[in-house]
């Protein structure tokens, strides 16, 4: 058994790399090899393949990559390796269900498989999106509590504290995490939900110090909370993200971590973003030892997650994860276009169709890119996870028909989507309830989709 | 082979990230005597033009871009020797680096390659650059521009810093200051006041070429 000490002594003992060659000479050739190999192609045809044969191939390349490409420490500039042993003795004997919250807001996240009945895990939010001012912040967490199919909670990320733009790893970033959750717990309370799981805590943290201080208990998480660990682009990390495993895996809190493959990036196209996507909830069970795993593939140039391309991805992914394992597995989107336009809800339709019938859970994702500060509403994660639960079922065949006639909606307008409102725009300042032209928008869109024969529940 | 030939060869092997033959293409150059000033622009710029449009449209992906770069590399190297210092022309000269507290780079290197591609001088500071670090470098590399990338919400605050400092310090004229990455926007590139900003690294290849041509 690989256990957290051993990864931190293969960082310090591991093969010695520059990142440069690792970069290129390791990650994005051996990548390049195993999609050749194992003869991974993309099918436009099929965004959402029914072909199990390729999930299972995608599987055995992201395996055979990773035991031989392992994560890249930047601290040390050295390689954490594992073998094929160890890598698939953790994928046994990772979690199989977690049960997060409180009382009657408590529930138990468990896998999926392509084409389950079982309704997806729904963590909805801002998706750690930044918001402005602690007004904000609350009644979006509160309007996100209101969502009744909601099972947890993702809060925005504050950049200011009363006013004064936080600096990393700095006492205004300490301050932040600390704030973001006070104010989150207390949000939920107001909302009539106490026990509801926040599961991106905490997104004001970006650093460990931060992330250390505001696990204080005095500030209200707990341990049915979860804690989020990103890795760095392209299956690397450091000691800052190593010292948050290591005192989250010392407290027993469950951990996720969090993966962002670039397509058109080291990872090249589709096909090795699918192996890279794969290969990276292999680091995260092992260099992490995290519980659950999110997944966020993303296109290089435009910070969204809807391109035809990156569907498959999503697909095939999800396919690989849930066929070949029980690890617990949650999918991410990044729209282009931003709140309440139509374009957004036809991306978040096609990308969630496509990960959820192929076997993973939900967490809402980054709306306009995940980079406009405010530009959220609670309308986005409420029709995202009516769309989960829509689809959850769907063969993978009449979820490919669907997404096929959704991507011609949207997809010339990728590069200059529309921008839609920020929160101050389109929410009522005192309540935070959204406009009624949101709700019109999200009204035409669900019937748009209805009359594509989606069964909405 | 002739003249053109060569710099055929020379703007192909940029586009197959072939150093090697990159490298014997620019011997030849200098051996036969040929103008090694329009055998990087015909040869080596071209080349590297030509990786930067397919990158573009993603025809090609990052890991070509970043080995047709030090294809480039390896052949300016054989090349600049060969040209007196008044001859050399240079599209400007770039301090970039992605700013305090923020360790990613993928953003920052693709825009580094580009600029290189496209004929500027860069030197890369890497990530998590403190403020002042970019001053000292553009001060002591006579910096046309200093460009600054951050990722998340929580760091573009340094690129501020950096203005700030420039500012508070007296220096601010002295540089073009661009700024980018994920979270960055029009309005907050007006609202920190520097002088470019782009969504895209090809785009701020166009923009540090137009601030310069301004400047000057």
């Amino acid at each position: 058994m690989v256990t957290f000490l051993d990864v931190v002594e293969r960082a310090l003992t591991g093969k010695p790399c520059s990142e440069r060659e690792y970069d290129l000479k390791i990650f994005s050739t051996k990548l390049m090899e195993k999609v050749k190999e194992y003869d991974i192609r993309y099918d436009p045809q099929n965004l959402v393949p029914s072909d199990n044969s390729l999930a299972d191939d995608v599987f055995k390349a992201a395996l055979d990559f990773y035991c031989e490409v392992g994560t890249y420490c930047k601290d040390t500039e050295r390689i954490i390796k594992f073998d094929e042993n160890e890598a698939r003795e953790r994928l046994k004997t990772a979690p199989s269900k977690l049960t997060f919250g409180e009382g009657t807001d408590a529930g138990t996240l468990v896998p999926r498989k392509p084409e389950d009945k079982t309704l997806p895990w729904c963590f909805c939010g801002a998706g750690g999106v930044a918001v402005s001012s602690e007004q904000i912040f609350s009644k979006l967490v509160e309007s996100y509590a209101r969502i009744p199919i909601a099972n947890s909670i993702t809060t925005p990320a504050l950049t200011r504290i009363n006013g004064i733009r936080i600096r990393p790893e700095s006492p205004l970033e300490i301050l932040g995490a600390i704030r973001t959750v006070v104010l989150g717990r207390e949000a939920l309370r107001r909302a009539g939900r106490p026990g509801l799981p926040i599961m991106n805590a905490i997104s004001t943290a970006d650093s460990a110090i931060a992330l250390i201080a505001g696990l204080h208990p005095e500030f209200g998480l707990r341990p049915t909370d979860s804690y989020m660990i990103a890795t760095l682009a392209e299956m690397k990390t450091n000691f800052d993200l190593l010292n948050r495993a290591c005192t989250l895996l010392s407290l027993a809190l469950p951990i996720a971590a969090l993966y962002g493959p670039i397509y058109g990036g080291y990872c090249g196209g589709p096909e090795g973003t699918a192996v890279a996507t794969v290969a990276y909830h292999f680091m995260g069970a092992l260099v992490y030892q995290a519980g659950w795993h999110l997944a966020f593939p993303i296109h290089v140039k435009y910070i969204a997650s809807s391109i035809p391309e990156l569907l498959w991805v999503a697909s095939v992914y999800a396919q690989a994860i849930s066929r070949n394992t029980h690890l617990l597995a949650l999918y991410y989107n990044y729209t282009s276009a931003g709140p309440c336009t139509e374009m957004c809800l036809h991306e978040i339709a096609a990308q969630y169709t496509s990960a959820i019938t192929s076997g993973v859970s939900m967490e809402t994702g980054g709306i306009a890119g995940g980079k406009r500060e405010d530009y959220l509403t609670p309308v986005e994660p409420k029709f995202t996870a009516e769309v989960a639960h829509a689809v959850a079922g769907l063969k993978r065949e009449d979820a490919n028909e669907l997404v096929r006639k959704i991507v011609p909606t949207y997809v010339d307008k990728i590069a200059n989507p529309p921008l839609g409102m920020k929160h101050q725009e389109c929410c009522d300042f005192d309540t935070g309830k959204p406009s009624q032209k949101c709700w019109d928008v999200y009204s035409k869109v669900k019937k748009e989709l209805t009359d594509l024969g989606l069964e909405f529940k | 082979m002739s003249k053109e030939e060569l710099f055929k060869k020379l703007s192909d092997a940029v586009v197959a990230c072939d150093s090697q033959a990159v490298v014997e293409a620019a011997k030849q150059v200098i051996e036969k005597r040929i103008d090694a000033v329009e055998a990087i622009e015909k040869g080596l710029s071209k080349g590297a033009m030509i990786v930067g449009e397919k990158f573009d449209k993603l025809e090609v992906f990052l890991t070509g871009l970043m080995m047709a770069a030090d294809a480039m590399k390896a052949g300016m190297d054989v090349l600049l020797p060969a040209i007196s210092k008044e001859k050399v022309v240079k599209k400007g000269t770039v301090v970039s680096g992605t700013v305090r507290g923020d360790i990613h780079d993928i953003g920052k290197n693709i825009l580094v390659a580009l600029l290189r591609a496209n004929g500027f001088d860069v030197y890369d500071l890497g990530t998590d650059v403190p403020t002042s670090k970019f001053i000292e470098e553009a001060e002591k590399v006579k910096a046309d521009v200093i460009t600054l990338s951050a990722l998340m919400s929580s760091t573009i605050g340094g690129q501020k810093d950096v203005i700030d400092y420039l500012r508070e310090t007296g220096k601010r004229e002295k540089f073009i200051v661009m700024v980018g990455g994920g979270p960055t926007t029009r309005e907050w590139f007006e609202e920190i006041g520097a002088d470019g900003w782009a969504e895209t690294a090809t785009e701020a290849v166009k923009i540090a070429s137009e601030l310069i041509k301004k400047k000057k």
